[in-house]
């Protein structure tokens, strides 16, 4: 049974009792939220994904992730799945580039079994082979024993054919030079259909480890008894001895070395565009918060410079889509224009987005009042559901290193004023900064 | 959930204390078909560009400023107006919403008309959007519920602005309700609200001429190939029009469908095509009801090839569940799953107001939760076995979208 170090409490914006923050002596943290709610999410945020990937191994966090749920010593692959999903449940996972979560929401009066099952899934994933599959060629034959690992080649293909997809992944490919997250989280098909159980295994056992993993429970509960859960069950094995996965050097690039223009073609009508910068970590809380409130002012909204600048004030307007958005990440945020266009008003709209970029050097105070506003709005939003308030957690604790920074946001936002976005802007979001991903139909110059 | 009928109108409210975003939903019954395909689709979206006070970049201003989220929507049934606001901005938010709803110019009648026209265009780009159009098209054929993106391309530019005024007319004369879940004071004090305030809210009952279908207008099996040439996976659909939540049948079919591919990891589709025979990283059953109607359907996106054996593989998961009824185990398991489902989709305040709002408008009472989940618990495993042997006999419509090469005929 795990051993308590510390517990804190933490103050977290909208919810009405402090989080319990327990970190075991293995490393282990465990955060509690209390929500009045029917439901109850339990989930784990492992700090890994592609972030912690080479050329050899790409698409293995994610794979990771369908594989955990294919069984343990306790419990072969599907009784998971299909316990929690009878007890009125909802689980699923997702990978990402610096984490991998695991979740179940479930009515309130079943979680204690949801935790049990929940920890053994996270400390004792088997990889039976023949859950993975056989190795082969993705080119050739397919195998008659498809498992796994054609499911995820499956969904490869489906983001092959999904226009947005195949956009960011190739603005994705463009803006680093070789940082990790250059790569595609999903990976590729001929890794995914040749990498061994004894790699995936090697994997799991450097990146699952206590400290690297931080469980939430949000919900209507009895706090010494999930506390008591947590430490009973998550018993983790000892794999210090074990020969760690290597990964890939991991300098932050927070600037685009050689800004490009990259182009790929499908049956499509309309033209796909992203246009992206990359910015400084998610960890720099000020910086990170000033992206958000650009994001508002240039791309969110009916009222957004985007939108009435160049949809709403023309008479006829070429633009179908038209948004910005930051993402963050725990070695460097980007920040995207995202355009569905006419096809036959290509450049126009590349010019037009990068004169919208350049004009981000003069920001107005009402602008700024209402982007404020979103931003404190967006807390009281992710407050309404257990899982909601867990993803944010997990968020504030993996990406942004600190669950304390959630609570500064709101002290920080405070002392953001119009010059010191504008610098940010000038600082990132120049149009000379950017490269530019296009997807347009076949035929297309 | 409380109803109140003031003066004629509906106002129902839930009280969700320390919650701080309210939602309002203002809900407006369709009962008539369209003129053309789309009208309703537009009206939705003009309602949001204007009015006497506002042009369309002042109206946005005004409701982005405070962070009031509004939208518009037109349904098979209805047209909805959902809002959700911090609380301390409940006046502002039911002042510009009445405005819009009253005094829209629908001045950017040709703007929007092109605005449509392009976003469709772009929806269409997306092969799986181009398979649920033809399927519901295919089904409903000449039905009010064909109108599906393709449709409405096809009639757009046969809709006048006069056809939009006409249109708001029947809007505001149809059977309305206000619903309301959030943090507030006192029932009688926002009932008194809206009866000042919102008098245009008074329902108005209407008769409906829009016909029940609820089997499936085809003779035999049929099949709609839409080739795409570059497409790595294909696209397939099949599905049924059954009956809706008024029959008896409803909680069967729910059942079915929780069973064959909707619970989540565990359905039968997810099992055995997708984890034992690896087809597809996508693979589901839904049913969804409607006033008039309702769709069975199963759908995979898969490798081109492996469209033939997705199709044997969903009639092998039905036939096996027309000949054998579940085991007591899978079948309570189902019941459970859809009551975990139904409190995990009304969490917050928008959700509790769209799925009360919607039950009251469709004629099912505030208690239809409840009594849906009492017919589900009540349901034995042979109805299951019933619906499925239902589905097998019934002709299919069956809408692919893939490479040319792999074409095929039934």
């Amino acid at each position: 049974m795990a051993e308590i170090l510390k517990k804190e409490n933490i103050e977290f914006p909208y919810l009405e009792k402090p989080l319990s923050v327990y970190t075991f002596k293995n490393g282990h943290k465990a955060i509690l939220a209390y929500k009045d709610s029917p439901m109850i999410n339990i989930s784990s945020w492992v700090k890994t994904g592609s972030i912690n990937e080479n050329s050899e191994n790409n698409g293995v966090s994610h794979f990771v992730e369908h594989l955990l749920f294919k069984g343990t010593t306790k419990h072969k692959a599907g009784v998971f799945d299909r316990t929690m999903e009878q007890k009125g449940g909802i689980i699923n996972a997702a990978t990402w580039k610096d984490y991998t979560f695991y979740y179940i929401n479930i009515p309130k009066e079943h979680y204690k079994l949801a935790l049990e099952m929940h920890a053994d899934m996270m400390v004792d994933a088997l990889f039976p082979k023949d859950e993975i599959g056989c190795a082969f060629n993705p080119d050739g034959v397919a195998p008659k024993d498809k498992r796994e690992r054609y499911v995820v080649i499956e969904e490869i293909k489906m983001g092959e054919d999904n226009n947005w997809r195949r956009v960011y992944k190739n603005i994705n490919s463009i803006m680093y030079q070789s940082h990790p997250y250059k790569r595609e989280v999903i990976g590729t098909k001929q890794i995914i259909a040749n990498i061994s159980q004894e790699e995936i295994m090697r994997y799991y056992k450097t990146f699952y480890t206590p400290e690297n993993i931080t469980t939430i429970v949000v919900g209507d509960f009895v706090e010494e008894d999930v506390v008591k859960l947590i430490q009973e069950n998550f018993i983790f094995k000892d794999n210090s001895n074990i020969e760690k996965c290597k990964s890939d050097k991991q300098i932050p690039e927070l600037k685009i070395q050689n800004p490009t223009t990259v182009v790929d073609y499908a049956e499509v009508n309309t033209g796909y565009l992203m246009m992206g910068a990359l910015c400084d970590s998610a960890k720099n809380l000020k910086e990170t918060i000033a992206l958000d409130l650009l994001s508002t002012i240039l791309g969110d909204g009916k009222s957004s410079r985007l939108y009435s600048n160049l949809v709403e004030k023309q008479k006829e307007p070429y633009y179908y889509q038209l948004e910005s958005c930051h993402y963050q990440f725990r070695d460097g945020d980007n920040f995207f224009i995202e355009a569905n266009f006419d096809l036959d008003k290509k450049d126009i709209v590349i010019d037009e987005l990068k004169k919208e970029l350049d004009n981000l050097s003069t920001i107005k105070e009402d602008e700024l009042k209402k982007a404020k506003k979103r931003a404190l709005v967006n807390f009281a939003t992710d407050s309404e559901m257990v899982c909601d308030i867990a993803d944010s957690i997990g968020y504030w604790v993996t990406v942004a290193g600190d669950i304390t920074q959630a609570h500064n946001y709101l002290k920080t936002l405070d002392e953001i004023d119009c010059e010191y976005l504008q610098n940010i802007a000038k600082k990132y979001l120049k149009s000379s900064m950017v490269s530019t991903s296009l997807l347009l139909a076949k035929g297309e110059n | 959930m409380k109803h109140y009928n003031k003066e004629g109108i509906n106002i129902l409210l839930k009280k969700a204390p320390m919650t701080p975003r309210t939602s309002v939903c203002l809900f407006f019954k369709t009962n008539k078909k369209e003129k053309y395909y789309g009208i309703n689709s537009l009206l939705a979206r003009l309602l949001l560009q204007g009015t006497k006070k506002y042009t369309a970049l002042q109206l946005a201003d005004e409701f982005e400023n405070e962070c009031i989220d509004i939208s518009i929507k037109s349904k098979q049934d209805y047209i909805k107006a959902s809002l959700v606001f911090m609380k301390e901005d409940f006046n502002k938010a039911m002042e510009l919403s009445k405005d819009l709803l009253l005094n829209s110019t629908f001045d950017d009648f040709e703007k929007e008309v092109y605005k449509l026209k392009g976003e469709i265009i772009s929806d269409l780009d997306n092969p799986k959007m181009k398979l649920t159009d033809s399927f519901v098209k295919n089904l409903f054929k000449e039905h009010p519920y064909s109108s599906t993106h393709t449709k409405i391309l096809e009639d757009l530019d046969k809709i006048s602005k006069e056809d939009i005024i006409s249109a708001h007319k029947e809007l505001l004369n149809s059977q309305k309700a206000i619903v309301i879940a959030g943090d507030f004071d006192d029932d009688n004090k926002i009932i008194d609200y809206f009866c000042t305030n919102f008098s245009f809210m008074k329902s108005i009952d209407t008769n409906c001429e829009i016909e029940d279908i609820f089997k499936n207008d085809i003779k035999k099996d049929e099949l709609v190939w839409i080739s795409k040439n570059d497409a790595s996976q294909a696209q397939v659909i099949q599905g049924w029009i059954v009956d809706s939540f008024k029959s008896e049948m409803c909680a069967k079919y729910s059942l079915l469908n929780n069973i064959l591919g909707s619970s989540g990891l565990s359905s039968r589709l997810f099992v055995n095509l997708r984890d034992k025979q690896g087809l597809a990283y996508n693979v589901r059953s839904q049913y969804e009801t409607l006033l008039h109607s309702a769709i069975f359907n199963m759908y995979i996106g898969t490798t081109p090839k492996n469209i033939q054996k997705s199709l044997d593989g969903f009639k092998d998961e039905l036939e096996k569940l027309a000949l054998l009824p579940p085991d007591e185990v899978e079948l309570k398991g189902a019941k459970e799953n859809i009551s975990g489902r139904m409190k995990y989709f009304t969490q917050n305040n928008s959700q509790i107001a769209s799925v009360q709002g919607y039950n009251f408008m469709m004629g099912l009472g505030l208690d239809y939760n409840e009594r849906f989940l009492e017919d589900i618990f009540n349901t034995k495993a042979k109805d299951i076995s019933l619906m499925a042997q239902n589905l097998l006999e019934a002709p299919k419509l069956i809408v692919v979208v893939a490479p040319e090469e792999y074409k095929f005929e039934l």
